[in-house]
């Protein structure tokens, strides 16, 4: 992949992880447990990315 | 609320989480890709679209294709996406896109397109409101309500003046029907009470708060959370009661009489007057804080005399279902140039009192027989009115000239035809009464003292 599209990528996951922290206060506890879930595997494919890119460069 | 139907295309499993809380309020379906986007968006269902551009990370673009269907099917398309060059921003716009969003402020964003989209169909719809509830073919009058409905959804408060019978009531009632308030419609004419009676409806009571209040009552401003609290002829109201009326505004929070425990209240405030404010502030009839408080936006309604189309439109509408009304060509001309002083409300008694009538054609006696007599039993304040759309009609001179000529023909009257009298009474000169004489065609006679 190329560090264009890679780095939309990682704008992209990095926006939807603020988002999603910026609405974890409000969620119930079977939601924060769902959406811990989500950020973990989100915050995984970040680390991934910036790998990629630092391969990429 | 209302509740939209509204379709997510997006592959990322977070960012789907993150939009449908978001949407919670709403019907929500999600779309991983394009495909599933493009077979539900077919199903012609949906009132909203958000779409994300770049589905998978060797994706090209392929989301752009979902907004030119959303586009062909009537859908709102929004793009919320991190791809977001100048470039991309243009080739969305051009295939139909509402609005584009970066990726990253759903949590603001999305309430704010939610508000907007809402607001823009009410806005589109309200050709509607000039045939069913607020009825006017005037031009500038349909552009005023429009530009006020744009700030019916707003937490802002909306001041309508114009004169008596104008409809500023039934504008209020547009206004809070496009709000998306949950809460009631709430209307008190503030000139209806006396300060301690206007204090008990507004505020509500508790039982034994005073003789008479046999039992505890609710007052309009609690019956107004979450709602509209219209204060029809709010000019009318004491200086006192504004500063209680403006620590309530202010505080949102009020003590009903004879509590001691406060009860809160998220009322929004529209008031009408048919005074003009600056005036009653210059004359220390209103509190400058009030006015602040009340006039986020105003809105300004033309008396009937000069919204002639709308006569035969409104006696239309008034008698809709019911017995029809034909009138002689000289009638309607008569009615098209008559000043409706006391504007819709005189033009519906007058229609109510045609309807009952004898049947058949309305000739222009049975016309003016009716809007004659109506004028002998008209009230100062709408005299006053009826002055004000006389000028309008005919010039401001013209009017002063009637006043004036009818003030002294009648103390020349009551004077029992004394000139010298009337001179002294009303203090003007001779050149004005025997101007007044001769346009009145009062003979010139000598002073019979």
């Amino acid at each position: 992949m190329d560090a264009t599209k890679l780095l939309h990528d990682l704008k992209s996951k990095c926006a939807s992880l603020k988002s999603a922290a910026e609405l974890f206060k409000d969620c119930s506890a079977g939601e924060k447990k769902e959406m811990l879930a989500l950020m973990t595997a989100a915050a995984e494919e970040i680390v991934k990315t910036v790998s990629a890119l630092n391969k990429a460069a | 609320m209302e509740k939209l139907n509204i379709l997510v295309l997006e592959d990322d499993k977070l960012a789907q989480k993150v939009m449908a809380a978001q949407l919670g309020a709403h019907n929500v379906d999600l779309a991983g890709d394009l495909k599933t986007a493009l077979k539900k968006l077919e199903t012609g269902r949906y009132d909203i679209g958000f779409f994300d551009l770049m589905l998978g990370p060797d994706d090209d673009y392929s989301g752009l294709k979902a907004i030119a269907a959303a586009a062909g099917k009537g859908v709102h398309a929004v793009v919320v996406s991190s791809s977001d060059s100048d470039e991309i921003i243009d080739r969305a716009y051009e295939l139909g896109a509402g609005d584009f969003y970066a990726k990253g402020n759903e949590e603001s964003n999305v309430a704010e397109i939610l508000r907007k989209f809402i607001q823009n169909r009410k806005a589109a719809g309200a050709a509607d409101i000039f045939t069913t509830s607020f009825i006017t073919n005037d031009a500038e009058t349909r552009e005023a309500a429009r530009e006020a409905l744009k700030y019916a959804p707003t937490e802002l408060p909306i001041l309508i003046l114009g004169p008596s019978g104008t409809g500023k009531t039934s504008l209020a009632k547009v206004l809070h029907e496009h709000s998306g308030r949950d809460g009631a419609f709430v209307s008190i004419n503030c000139s209806a009470y006396t300060e301690d009676l206007l204090e008990a409806e507004l505020f509500g009571y508790k039982k034994g708060a005073f003789t008479g209040a046999a039992d505890s009552r609710k007052g309009r401003l609690l019956e107004a959370h979450k709602g509209t609290l219209f204060l029809d002829e709010i000019g009318t109201m004491s200086l006192g009661m504004q500063t209680k009326l403006l620590k309530a505004i202010e505080e949102r929070s009020f003590y009903p009489l004879g509590s001691d425990k406060p009860e809160r209240s998220e009322f929004r405030i529209i008031s009408a007057t048919l005074e003009d404010p600056q005036d009653l502030i210059a004359k220390g009839k209103m509190r400058f804080d009030l006015y602040q408080r009340v006039h986020g936006y105003t809105i300004n309604l033309k008396p009937l005399a000069r919204r002639k189309g709308d006569v035969f439109l409104l006696a239309q509408h008034f008698t809709k279902g019911g017995k029809r009304l034909s009138f002689t060509g000289e009638a309607k001309e008569w009615m098209e140039n008559y000043a409706w002083p006391g504007n819709v409300r005189e033009l519906k008694k007058f229609i109510d009192l045609l309807s009952s009538g004898t049947g058949g054609r309305i000739a222009l006696e049975a016309v003016q027989k009716h809007l004659k007599s109506a004028s002998a039993r008209r009230p100062a304040a709408e005299t006053a009115d009826a002055v004000y759309a006389d000028a309008l009609q005919r010039g401001l001179e013209a009017a002063l000239e009637k006043v004036s000529d009818e003030i002294i023909s009648r103390n020349l009257r009551e004077n029992e035809g004394k000139k010298t009298r009337t001179l002294a009474d009303l203090k003007i000169s001779t050149r004005l009464l025997y101007a007044t004489l001769k346009r009145c065609g009062i003979a010139l006679q000598g002073d019979k003292e």
